[in-house]
């Protein structure tokens, strides 16, 4: 939801800024979109999709993910020049560095797990269970690359709260620049 | 709305072309919404336990 967020933002702003710049507004020239196609393709039927999620093993999660990541952290580096495209390939980067050190999914403590769920539900988990979608319940000290996993939440009054990584934060300002940033058009309606 | 003298094709032509334009910037928009939808959703991992995040 705050990825998604981000979108948004990034559009709104983008809309702003090239309305008070007199133009229309330009969404980023994207390509190889096919790689993205690909690479949500395997987590859109393992982690979204109702009728399959369930039925899918998770010793075949585990190689999904990383691998789904790496197609794209492929689109991203192909399409590195774009405006705040190199933030979000780092973020993707720092995301598939812990997943991959982990088992092949986001590791969360249980006390940033606490945040999310009530006790009683967080006591129905044990260590290494999944959790959410694509996360995986760790104590901090078994945790590779702790400081790059789910670790972060919202401030304590939002009434939605969600845990977040340092990836993430990159994924998300990479993904609102890169919708918001307007170029200056000349006269002919080209780029300057 | 149309100016005196301009032929009936020419307007047709003015007006065929402002249409396209408006629907390609759209259709181009709409595959980047949807690619980077796709994009954030695939890369990022925030985890609002499982959508019961309010306890």
């Amino acid at each position: 939801m705050i990825l998604l967020a981000a979108i948004a933002g990034g559009l709104l702003l983008g809309l702003c800024w090239a309305r008070w710049c007199g133009q229309p507004y330009q969404p980023p020239e994207l390509k190889y979109l096919w790689f993205v196609f690909a690479g949500f393709l395997p987590q859109f039927v393992a982690f979204y999709l109702p009728g399959t999620r369930q039925s899918i093993s998770e010793h075949w999660l585990v190689f999904l993910l990383p691998l789904s990541q790496v197609l794209l952290l492929l689109f991203a580096w192909l399409n590195r020049k774009l405006p705040g495209m190199l933030t979000l390939f780092i973020g993707t980067a720092l995301n598939l560095t812990v997943i991959a050190a982990n088992g092949g999914f986001m590791p969360i403590s249980p006390q940033t797990a606490s945040h999310l769920v009530s006790q009683e539900t967080l006591a129905k988990f044990q260590l290494g269970d999944r959790f959410g979608t694509k996360d995986i319940l760790l104590l901090p000290q078994h945790t590779r690359f702790e400081w790059l996993a789910d670790r972060f939440l919202p401030p304590a009054w939002s009434t939605y709260q969600v845990a977040f990584s340092f990836g993430d934060v990159l994924i998300a300002l990479g993904v609102f620049w890169l919708m918001a940033r307007q170029k200056a058009l000349n006269t002919q309606g080209k780029t300057v | 709305m149309f100016k005196k003298g301009v032929p009936m094709n020419n307007r047709f032509n003015l007006v065929v072309m402002s249409l396209s334009r408006v629907n390609r910037q759209h259709i181009q928009l709409f595959f980047v919404l949807l690619t980077l939808t796709m994009l954030v959703l695939g890369a990022g991992a925030p985890d609002d336990g499982g959508g019961n995040s309010l306890k």
